[in-house]
């Protein structure tokens, strides 16, 4: 169990202020550990995924003794050592072929991982096409209905949208749509195992059309994995409702009785009250007071007298 | 003027942005995804690496066009050279890293600023020095308010000793003001501590001076049984002071006599056989640390 650090100076004091929980979060940083055997394959995987997954990303260069479906410490211990909530382990084994683990943590506590194995990797090097700058954010592309049916798939999806997320950002520049990511979900083998993902990454470029959309055009980037899910850890209940649950000043205020036309026009509704007219405060004119006893007034009779001579 | 064949010369000119599908594919432009749940040509997938590749750029340049599609209908606000789009929020649900973060409760400067409904006023860090003629910030390392040098002249106040000197008053009261904060400062963290625990501050110093009273007693021989009481002090039960029987078992009697020596000779460990783990890991440490600077 780690001790909370205490900070001796300001500038310590900022960077534990940093790691504290917030309200709106910095964005996640990555964690690449080897196993204690790792291949070429897993190696290159992994690589180029902390290639992919820079600045916000750290890579483990020596060999871990690391399992984590068997054991959570190590996981766990990196994880708040380093605040990184997402995590790539790649180990290989002869019953676990180029094994890739990719995980998430809520709290220093995993919340969930899925086990692929990488069965065909071609790395970035090997594509000559021109890399795109650190820190854009990707497009992702998700294709196969398997992917909102099949759970495990489902739980890949979540993982690889968080992992390839990058900072959370309101607006986006339309010049900096530079990368792709799809994700493919391939078809069941013939013999009931479940079917490859195929995972490709792509530059864009963008051509005029003729209309305000331009006409993109791919050229593939790498690196290209073929994978096929092996084992999935599913969160468990409680601490994915509380991973999930977003602090009330996240939610959005609506504006109410505020309305703009299709001009522009900005327009405000004010609800007024039921008004009982009757009952309304004026400035009291004694002539328009109401007499209790109907007795008609000298002036009346007069005016009377008059419409009758007339 | 027939322009229709000009129209089409135009836009055989370019390519075509449309791109057909069967089912819409869904989009969460807050995260720049789209989830396609088409029919995936299976054959192709099957097929050779490179059709299967082929294919593969083929839908993604589909699935990306239509992304860009409606990127590019966003509203967009304009920057120095570059344009925006500004995204709308996310629709899939993602867990956060870290729990939401408690609320703190007010302090009690906040809740007077809510009452009065004061407003926090931002002041700018630098300050326009008349007399030096250059910016200098408003407090810290070479700020404003703390330069000895100035002013140059204090008037000695009406009812002041002509023979005291101002400018110690001055740092003084300045020492004043900072320990006042940090009472101040001290007071919030506790109110806060006692909110948290769910109890009045009040009650949580009761508590803490009760407990702080009994510890107390036990400095006293006779475990605070002749002690001077306060007015309202409750009565402490149980804390009483043990003896051993006079005439004890001969085989204790030779055990504690034997604790008490290897206590004073050998160590607490080796008395009572407890090791207190944190000391015995800071001895290692420091033995490491000694030995690398050998």
């Amino acid at each position: 169990m780690l001790l909370k650090p205490k900070a001796k100076n300001a500038r310590a004091k900022r960077f534990l202020v940093n790691r504290d929980p917030k309200i709106v979060e910095n964005g996640k940083t990555a964690l690449f550990v080897r196993g204690s055997t790792t291949s070429q394959v897993i190696l290159d995987t992994l690589k180029d995924l902390y290639s992919l997954r820079k600045p916000d990303a750290i890579n483990f260069t020596k060999k871990n003794e690391i399992h984590p479906f068997d054991s959570e410490t190590s996981i766990e211990f990196f994880a708040r050592k380093n605040d990184s909530s997402l995590f790539a382990v790649g180990m290989h084994s002869k019953k676990r072929p180029h094994n890739l683990v990719l995980g998430r943590t809520f709290n220093y506590n995993i919340l969930d991982m899925i086990e692929l194995g990488v069965e065909r990797c071609t790395t970035m090097q090997q594509f000559k096409a021109q890399t795109c700058a650190i820190g854009m954010k990707p497009l992702m592309i998700f294709n196969g209905e398997a992917f909102n049916q099949n759970e495990d798939l489902a739980r890949l999806k979540s993982i690889l949208l968080d992992f390839f997320r990058g900072e959370a950002a309101d607006k986006v520049s339309l010049k900096g749509l530079e990368y792709v990511i799809t994700v493919t979900a391939g078809p069941a083998g013939a013999n009931g195992e479940t079917g490859l993902v195929f995972f490709r990454a792509y530059t864009t470029t963008l051509k005029k059309s003729g209309t305000r959309q331009p006409r993109v055009e791919l050229e593939e980037m790498g690196p290209s994995l073929d994978l096929r899910v092996r084992r999935v850890r599913q969160p468990a209940e409680d601490m994915w409702k509380q991973a999930i649950k977003m602090p009330r000043e996240l939610n959005v205020v609506k504006t109410k009785n505020i309305s703009r036309d299709g001009l522009g026009d900005k327009y405000g509704r004010i609800h007024v009250g039921k008004q009982e007219i009757n009952k309304i405060q004026t400035r009291k004119v004694k002539a328009l007071k109401k007499h209790l006893d109907a007795k008609p007034s000298k002036r009346q009779k007069t005016s009377d007298d008059m419409a009758d001579s007339d | 003027m027939d322009v229709t064949g000009i129209l089409d010369e135009h836009k055989n000119r370019f390519k075509s942005i449309q791109v057909e599908r069967l089912v819409p594919v869904e989009f969460d432009l807050g995260l720049l995804a789209c989830f396609d749940v088409n029919m995936i040509d299976e054959a192709q997938l099957r097929a050779s690496q490179k059709a299967r590749d082929t294919y593969l750029q083929e839908l993604s340049r589909e699935g990306a066009q239509l992304m860009i599609n409606e990127l590019f209908s966003l509203p967009t606000t304009v920057d120095e050279d570059s344009v925006y789009a500004t995204l709308p929020a996310i629709r899939t649900v993602l867990p956060r890293e870290k729990p939401a973060p408690k609320e703190k409760p007010m302090t009690r400067w906040e809740k007077f600023a809510k009452i009065k409904n004061i407003q926090n006023k931002k002041k700018s860090r630098m300050v326009y020095d008349e007399d030096q003629g250059e910016w200098r910030p408003r407090f810290g390392f070479k700020g404003v308010n703390n330069d000895d040098q100035k002013p140059w002249l204090i008037e000695v106040p009406g009812n002041a000793d002509p023979y005291d000197d101002q400018y110690k008053a001055r740092r003084e009261e300045k020492k004043e003001r900072i320990d006042k904060n940090k009472r101040r400062a001290q007071r919030n963290f506790e109110e806060n501590l006692a909110v948290e625990k769910g109890m009045k501050p009040r009650d949580m110093r009761k508590r803490e001076l009760q407990s702080a009273l009994v510890l107390s007693k036990g400095s006293t021989a006779s475990m605070g049984k002749f002690d001077d009481k306060l007015a309202g002090e409750p009565k402490v039960k149980g804390l009483k002071r043990k003896f051993d029987p006079l005439v004890k078992n001969s085989d204790k009697e030779k055990s504690n006599n034997m604790e008490i020596l290897n206590r004073v000779s050998k160590g607490e460990a080796k008395a009572t056989g407890v090791v207190n783990v944190r000391k015995a890991q800071r001895a290692i440490n420091n033995a490491k640390r000694s030995k690398k600077q050998e």
